[in-house]
């Protein structure tokens, strides 16, 4: 098919759009990471690699990295082990309130991230709604202090936060696995666990995979939950990205750091693009 | 070919955002309300320098809207200045480790002080300081001052604390919050012994005076709950008792006295790093009169009382005393200012800043 006028005429304005507010201002981190920094921030514009070799030299930053891919981790890990039998209950469960329980599960998307995560200070603070209870019911006498401005207080936060990411892609692949797939197996004597295992499981694969990767390139580039629920040791490779920018006025290193997580997140991207295809045995 | 029209954007592209910004009239002489409605006057300040308590009476008086944006950290101030593209902000109000940097850099101008009515009136001895002067016009009009000090609930701790050590005292492990700025830094280096024979060391510490001041803050990090990026963020702590002794500014105590905490601050006998804040106008600002109005306004001593009461910081206008009750005093040190003075050592331009924040965030990060 040959494009003609009316094709033009509806892509372009995507078109522009990405050109101006994603393809240029990459083009832009990118030039800039080459650059280096003089007083005030003042950027020369040199064309070295000295941005990029401070960031593998020093551990602060490739350190910082490799913490953030462990905590990310964490994040989709518990955020599968959370949706999936979620997105199985109401995929294959629930029978009047399905559409109540997926809204229930998406709601939280249409309330702000810092709402979010502040209620998350509120609940998990010393004097908060959860250590207040656990007091109460005598299960602990002091507050425990570790659930609010720590790791964990990120990663429940995160974890809540990114849980409808995950669960919507993986609900889907569960309503598409057609019900005669499972009746079968059923008549055939598997009981439930070996269906899920070897049926349902399988089949849901690509959405699992897709889930997966949205929680983890998702908190890869959080910066506002370490901030607002972290502790004193708890650092992102945002907050550094942040940094950069917005206090330290580095901003060459700040965008060799940008660059370094957008190549990160192509290659997450293409592997879990490929695992999906690989995957993906119901359309063959 | 691609990359030619590609690259023929980009430069076009550049083009538009480095010729936004640029853009500032002059405004004509003639005294009216009607000049000024409308009219917004843009101020990059400390946190509770915008405070409608006096920014409301302004515009009532000028018809002109006032908008204060906040920054935490010296720093963040130039990254907003700069990010703005300089016509954003009309009023700046830096601290002496930025303002002398901003006047070098061309990115305030000179004020003329015959506009500023009430200018005699503010102490000699913030007027004196020449890191605002150049050559010889004057940048910068003295507007508050005080301490990064020991801010600490006297409700839980009950004899008042005398030392920076209680910061590292085991009972309060899990209670300290310590402020997410490279000033963390400057308190190391006192507490090091740097400062005794040269206050402006710490400002200009060697490599080995810098790890020592890591190593010392490593060991204060257990103790630590959070280190605070804004003085809300402060209060919010010590009002859900998740800090209860911190290093702060008297904004803290000033703020949450008023909501009936017993929270009090104090300058340790190790002494305590201090600021004095000043009022700039911005070079590529477009409301250079209402600016000077501002300035003038805010300096007249029943005015500048009213900072004092919402941000219980000294200012600049000794004449505020009179305007404050006994409470407030005793708060803002008004009633004893050379005192006070001399006990703090004031903040200074740090050159090697990049490497006190690069410290900074390996103390956060907890790497070498």
């Amino acid at each position: 098919m040959k494009p003609n006028r009316s094709f033009w005429l509806l892509i372009s304005p995507l078109m522009l759009w990405m050109i101006a507010f994603l393809i240029l201002p990459y083009c832009r981190i990118l030039i800039q990471s080459s650059y280096t920094v003089g007083e005030f921030g003042a950027l020369k514009t040199d064309f070295t690699l000295d941005s990029y070799n401070r960031f593998f030299s020093k551990e602060l930053y490739y350190g910082t990295l490799l913490k953030t891919f462990g905590l990310s981790a964490t994040v989709t890990l518990c955020a599968l082990f959370l949706s999936i039998p979620l997105a199985y209950y109401i995929a294959f469960k629930a029978k009047r309130n399905k559409i109540l329980l997926y809204t229930l599960i998406i709601l939280p998307l249409w309330v702000s991230y810092i709402v979010r995560a502040y209620a998350w200070k509120i609940i998990l603070g010393e004097e908060g709604v959860l250590n207040s209870f656990l007091m109460y019911i005598g299960l602990t006498n002091q507050p425990i202090s570790v659930l609010l401005y720590s790791d964990v207080a990120v990663i429940i936060g995160m974890t809540h936060i990114y849980t409808p990411f995950v669960l919507m892609p993986i609900y889907t692949a569960f309503e598409q696995i057609p019900k005669s797939l499972v009746e079968a197996s059923k008549d055939l004597g598997a009981g439930r666990w070996t269906t899920f295992r070897k049926i349902v499981f399988p089949l849901s694969l690509p959405g699992i995979i897709a889930g997966g990767t949205f929680a983890f390139v998702l908190s890869l580039g959080d910066f506002l939950a370490p901030i607002l629920l972290g502790g004193p040791n708890t650092l992102f490779i945002a907050n550094i990205f942040q940094n950069m920018f917005g206090t330290s006025n580095d901003k060459p290193l700040g965008s060799a750091i940008g660059i370094i997580l957008l190549v990160i997140v192509i290659l997450v991207l293409e592997v879990s693009s490929r695992a999906e295809k690989r995957f993906s045995s119901l359309e063959s | 070919m691609k990359n030619s029209i590609l690259s023929i954007f980009a430069l076009a592209f550049m083009g538009l955002i480095t010729s936004c910004g640029n853009g500032s009239t002059t405004t004509t002489a003639a005294d009216s309300k009607d000049k000024f409605k409308g009219k917004t006057l843009n101020i990059l300040c400390w946190e509770g320098y915008a405070d409608a308590k006096f920014t409301k009476p302004f515009e009532d008086m000028t018809g002109a809207t006032v908008k204060g944006t906040y920054f935490a950290s010296s720093d963040e101030l130039i990254a907003k200045l700069s990010a703005g593209g300089g016509a954003v902000y009309d009023i700046v109000t830096p601290s002496p480790d930025m303002a002398q940097a901003l006047v070098e850099q061309d990115l305030v101008q000179p004020i003329d002080l015959k506009k500023i009515t009430h200018y005699d009136s503010l102490a000699p001895i913030l007027r004196s300081m020449q890191d605002v002067v150049k050559n010889g016009a004057t940048y910068g009009v003295p507007f508050t001052w005080g301490p990064d000090y020991l801010v600490y609930n006297a409700d839980v701790i009950k004899e008042t604390p005398t030392s920076w050590n209680i910061l590292f005292d085991p009972k309060y492990k899990g209670k300290v919050a310590v402020w997410d700025d490279i000033s963390s830094i400057y308190l190391a280096g006192i507490l090091n012994g740097d400062a005794k024979t040269d206050k402006g060391e710490i400002y200009n510490m060697t490599d080995a005076q810098l790890a020592a001041a890591k190593k010392k803050l490593m060991e204060l990090k257990p103790q630590v709950r959070k280190f605070w990026t804004s003085a809300g963020e402060l209060n919010d702590l010590m009002k859900n008792k998740e800090a209860v002794v911190a290093v702060g500014w008297p904004l803290t105590p000033a703020t949450l006295k008023k909501e009936g905490m017993n929270i009090k601050g104090i300058i340790p006998s190790e002494g305590a790093t201090g600021w004095i804040d000043r009022l700039m106008i911005t070079k590529a600002t477009a409301n250079k009169e209402l600016a000077e109005m501002f300035i003038d306004y805010i300096t007249k001593a029943e005015n500048i009382a009213k900072v004092a009461d919402v941000t219980g910081y000294s200012v600049a206008n000794n004449g505020a005393a009179r305007y404050l009750s006994a409470e407030q005093l005793e708060l803002t040190q008004m009633n004893n200012t050379q005192y006070y003075f001399d006990k703090l050592n004031f903040w200074q331009y740090v050159k090697a800043r990049n490497k006190y924040n690069e410290v900074w965030n390996e103390v956060k990060g907890g790497t070498k």
